[in-house]
């Protein structure tokens, strides 16, 4: 098996020598490619490294870098070693290209990250919104989206429950009811 | 409800009650976790049946709607629309701490904390999920308050349909949903 990553490392390196490969500790390939170079190199993935199945593209938001990458994952049904093509691209007025000729299924994952992350696609303009409905808020994915002030601005809490601490002990006081005795060592004063 | 001069139920609602009391029919529609719970309380373990607890297809032909569990604003305008359709006397069981206060997703950014700001709640049944004892406990519940002629949410959201309303447009931007005027 180890002999199977080994070789393919060396024949992806020299065949694309645009792009870094590195094997990953944990099993599978990693190529860092750049944007411009991306749709050849998964193409040529396809056509001569028997990568047919994309399995997945997911979306890491680097702030500090400001940076998105886009880790595209594929899959070998032969030789059964993962891949993964990583790219980085700019986060503010950033912009991914479109695989949707590649892999039609690509265009469910790209409708994904253009609505959680804000990443638009060339090529997959204006895509249907997947989860989110009608959502007009910073897309929610992204690090410095604040969740919890969000929801607090959005939706009501219940009065008195705002801290969502542990109210077993009021709760008890409320209705006279007894604190099992199993239940005092969790309850707090 | 209609009352007599002595206030208190007519006859008439009295057997109107007991009918409706006895033949609870759930809307077969499940959000969340929770809905994992509804089948084992509807089958032959804990059999739902002898209190006359059935599952219903439509909301047309249901009484009452359970919301068994979180909602998320996408599903909050369509179970809206759900309740709005079934007809009158309806009645709404909340499930699990979700409904109730947000449970663990009170600090979620598409989940509703608290049901009853967006439609009215005649039970709530809590825990995270409510084992299907809890369930029919909370069922006994409702036929208690509907006995006593107190499961009046549907009602109540009548006449405060504004208010309701606020709260629902609140939350869901885009609404073009047709208004039932009953
Ligand atoms: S209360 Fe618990 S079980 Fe019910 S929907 Fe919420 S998280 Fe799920």
């Amino acid at each position: 098996m180890s002999d199977n990553i080994q070789n393919l490392q060396k024949s992806l390196s020299e065949r694309l020598p645009q792009c870094s490969v590195k094997i990953r500790k944990h099993g599978g390939v990693e190529l860092n490619s750049s944007k411009e170079n991306l749709v050849g190199v998964l193409a040529h993935l396809r056509e001569h490294f028997g990568y047919r199945h994309l399995s997945h593209i997911s979306c890491v938001d680097w702030l500090e870098q400001n940076q998105f990458e886009l880790v595209y994952i594929l899959w070998n049904y032969e030789s059964r070693i993962q891949l993964f093509v990583k790219v980085r691209l700019a986060r503010e007025n950033g912009s991914g290209i479109s695989i949707r000729h590649l892999w039609p299924q690509a265009d469910t994952y790209e409708r994904e990250i253009a609505e959680m992350y804000g990443l638009p696609f060339d090529g997959n303009e204006n895509p249907r919104e997947l989860i989110l409905e009608d959502w007009d808020a910073m897309p929610p994915m992204r690090r410095d989206f604040d969740t919890r002030a969000y929801s607090k601005e959005a939706f009501y809490d219940r009065p008195g429950r705002e801290d969502a601490k542990d109210v077993r002990s009021v709760i008890s006081g409320r209705s006279g009811e007894e604190i099992p005795e199993i239940a005092i060592p969790y309850t707090r004063k | 409800m209609e009352m007599n001069d002595k206030d208190t139920l007519t006859i008439v609602e009295h057997i109107k009650n007991f009918a409706r009391r006895h033949s609870l029919f759930v809307l077969a529609y499940g959000t969340g976790c929770g809905a994992i719970e509804v089948p084992p309380t509807m089958t032959s373990r804990y059999d739902a049946e002898r209190f006359g607890i059935v599952g219903r297809a439509t909301p047309r032909q249901a009484d009452v709607l359970l919301i068994t569990g979180y909602l998320s604003v996408k599903t909050l305008k369509r179970v809206i629309r759900t309740y709005e359709q079934m007809q009158n006397p309806k009645y709404v069981i909340g499930f699990g701490s979700c409904t109730i206060n947000g449970g663990m997703y009170w600090d979620s950014y598409n989940t509703i904390k608290v049901l009853d700001q967006y439609m009215p709640v005649d039970v709530y049944i809590n825990g995270c999920m409510p084992r299907p004892e809890s369930v029919i406990s909370g069922f006994i519940k409702l036929q208690q308050l509907i006995k006593a002629g107190k499961a009046d949410g549907w009602k109540k959201y009548q006449e405060n349909l504004d208010w309701y309303r606020t709260n629902q447009k609140k939350v869901i931007k885009n609404w073009n949903m047709p208004d039932y005027n009953w």
